[in-house]
């Protein structure tokens, strides 16, 4: 099975067309070309789709890197 | 792996190998097919932006500007990809938050204008104010105004989205439309915009379009607080549909045939089968289903859609219903052109085509039956192909879910269209009975009305010029503004050429426009001419040259010249100007040709009409 960081590594790669990105939970929006607050916003969009979660609006607000993305999946899907 | 991410692998794969145009087609079909998410159209967009590396010069490519009061950014991928899976290339750009009459400013400055601006209100500054309803609305009124006279003064057409209410608000359902509400604000200002809005504009019904998928749906809270962009992620593609479709309205007009099956989509059951009156039509769930359907289409017929029949069926058997059966709501003069045999029915809608003279790309198919949808996908890509849903009773509501008909405005002449269709099959029928060509002509009994292109053809003319593609000798897609500078140019000549004979009549089919040429006030440039297929091969157009040469004779015009700007669709016309006595002066760029004609010399080629007394003549000069 597949764990987190795969599965999002993969979203990352189809929001950000790059499919050689690496991405780990310390990543920021710094070390990844294009991730602005735009893109931020598609981000979180395919990531809800993709991991079936709906963050809050204060959630959202408050991400800073990765592995906050991660611990908020985790969270809202503790099942695997 | 879901297939979409395949698909995507595939995209990226054929751009890696510089097969841009085959991942085009690819990414073309699949969003015709409507299988992508929000997300995926979002990804098609961007996919598509980024491998068109020529700008927004090339050739067929429409130019729309996004200006919106609130965030229009989402708004750009999607309405790429939604165009694109439609076969428009589309260069979508946006403005900034909420800065539209500066925006305009900018893109008057610029070089080329768009060919359409897409203007969004957000109702932030309208439910922010205070004061009487009726000056809130006119101060709303005004700053439209001002955007409508600046993309007016660019000579782009304009696409004007209306306002919309996301929640009843405070007053909550009971009291939402009572004098003082939001509600009530936001309807009446839209009530202000339809009617004000300049003439050739489309207006996009926010209202309507959100309460089709329902506001919960539409909207999004969350996104708008986040990024100011109202719209959830299905209800921005289902925007980005929308907008498609009115630029669509705006730049080519909607579709104009409506091609149908037979069995299981006009009736229930299979005539072949179970005799004319034994159809579902009526007293029974389905039944009332399909009478539902016919109602709509032939709503549609009343105002121009043209109807066709395409069905699988011994002739006889497929028009037995329309004879017979009395829950039909269709008639047969409903149905200007039907083909009921065993052929495939590719063969049979290019048979269509060619009766009706319409371009296949101008066609909607809609069949119950997915291998004959799928049959006529591949063999006629042109043809729009409805997605046509299982049951019955929701045909009606996916056939408006394409938004083929999207239409910017109604004139008569659209709605006496089903009827003329009617009468043309009339004529056919005594085409094939007659002797000659000579004697069928003159048996028609053909009168024009030839008169100066007014303000109250304003509007058909610019619809021509929009919409006309085989008959036309330069396709020039003049806007309303353009049309009245051209015609208030001194010694211009700008004539609309109007035919009816013994069976009816054809309406408004031609329009010429000319105009001095710069470099010699003496010459006549042709510079529009173009004519309904309606009546082509009956002389008009020999009549209409004579009634131009005319009035250049008498304006004092020594020489006329005319060009024909070859386009994928006006070979027709490649010999018009030959015919017409021209010579061939040189060759342009693109196979373009220039004619010049000595007024002196030139005589009036036959034709079979004579002129109504209506007419108005030509004075000199």
């Amino acid at each position: 099975m597949e764990d987190r960081l795969d599965r999002l590594t993969r979203v990352f790669r189809d929001v950000f067309d790059d499919d050689e990105l690496q991405i780990s939970r310390q990543t920021t929006a710094k070390d990844v070309e294009g991730w602005d607050s735009l893109m931020h916003v598609t981000l979180v969009v395919n990531v809800e789709k993709a991991f079936k979660v709906k963050f809050t609006s204060s959630e959202v607000a408050s991400l800073q890197n990765v592995g906050d993305l991660i611990d908020l999946i985790d969270a809202r899907s503790p099942a695997s | 792996m879901t297939s979409s991410s395949e698909l995507f692998k595939q995209l990226n794969a054929l751009r890696k190998a510089g097969r841009i145009d085959q991942a085009l087609d690819l990414l073309r079909d699949a969003l015709d097919r409507n299988g992508l998410d929000p997300e995926e159209i979002d990804r098609a967009g961007h996919f598509i932006q980024k491998v068109r590396v020529d700008g927004p010069e090339t050739t067929g490519r429409l130019r729309v500007n996004l200006l919106g009061q609130c965030t229009t950014t989402w708004l750009v991928p999607a309405l790429t990809a939604v165009a694109w899976g439609q076969g428009q290339a589309c260069w979508v750009a946006e403005g900034g938050y909420d800065t539209i009459l500066q925006d305009l400013n900018r893109l008057a400055a610029e070089q080329r204008a768009p060919e359409v601006v897409v203007l969004i209100p957000w109702t932030q500054r309208l439910l922010g104010g205070s004061g009487p309803l009726g000056e809130r609305v006119e101060d709303e009124l005004t700053f439209w105004r001002h955007a409508w006279e600046a993309a007016g003064r660019m000579g782009s057409r304009v696409l004007q989205v209306g306002y919309d209410w996301v929640s009843p608000g405070a007053g909550g359902y009971g009291l939402a439309g009572e004098p003082g509400s939001s509600v009530e604000l936001i309807r009446a200002v839209n009530a202000g915009l339809r009617q004000n809005r300049p003439a050739g504009s489309y207006f996009l019904d926010l209202e309507l379009v959100s309460g089709m998928m329902g506001r919960e749906a539409f909207y999004d809270p969350r996104r708008y607080y986040w990024t100011k962009q109202p719209f959830s992620e299905r209800g921005l593609v289902r925007l980005a549909e929308h907008l498609w479709a009115g630029v669509r309205a705006l730049v080519t007009g909607p579709k104009k045939v409506l091609v149908l099956d037979l069995d299981n989509t006009l009736w229930g059951g299979v005539v072949g089968e179970t005799g004319a009156l034994g159809v579902a039509l009526g007293e029974s769930p389905d039944g009332e289903a399909y009478r539902a359907f016919q109602k709509h289409v032939k709503e549609l017929s009343k105002r121009g859609i043209v109807l066709a029949v395409a069905s699988k069926n011994n002739p006889a058997d497929g028009l037995e219903p329309f004879e017979k059966n009395p829950d039909m709501i269709l008639r047969l003069n409903d149905i200007a052109a039907a083909e009921i045999n065993w052929e495939p029915k590719a063969a049979s809608i290019r048979r269509i085509a060619e009766t009706l003279a319409l371009g296949l790309d101008s066609f909607v198919f809609f069949d119950d039956n997915p291998a004959e949808r799928e049959h006529v996908r591949q063999a006629i890509p042109e043809v729009a192909v409805a997605d046509v849903p299982a049951d019955p009773a929701d045909y009606a509501r996916a056939l408006q879910a394409g938004l083929w008909f999207e239409a910017a405005s109604l004139t008569d002449e659209d709605r006496v269209r089903a009827e003329q269709y009617a009468v043309e099959r009339k004529r056919r029928d005594v085409q094939q009975a007659a002797g000659s060509m000579e004697d069928y002509l003159r048996s028609l009994e053909m009168r024009a009305d030839v008169r100066e292109i007014d303000e109250a053809d304003l509007l058909r003319v610019v619809q021509l010029l929009a919409k006309t593609n085989q008959f036309n000798l330069t396709t020039r897609r003049h806007s309303r503004a353009e049309v009245l500078r051209l015609l208030a140019l001194p010694g211009a000549i700008g004539m609309t050429v109007r035919v009816e004979d013994r069976f009816g009549d054809h309406g408004l089919i031609g329009v010429m426009l000319g105009v001095p040429a710069e470099e010699d006030a003496c010459i006549l440039r042709i510079d529009t001419w173009l004519m309904s297929c309606r009546v082509i091969g009956r002389t008009v157009e020999e009549f209409s040259f004579g009634e131009l040469l005319d009035r250049a004779r008498k304006l004092g015009y020594r020489e006329i010249h005319g060009a024909y700007i070859p386009t994928k669709k006006n070979a027709l016309v490649s010999e018009l100007y030959d015919r017409m006595g021209f010579q061939r002066m040189r060759k342009g760029d693109d196979q373009a040709v220039f004619y010049v004609l000595d007024v002196a010399a030139a005589a009036r080629p036959t034709a079979y009409l004579s002129l109504k007394e209506t007419s108005l003549l030509v004075e000199s000069a």
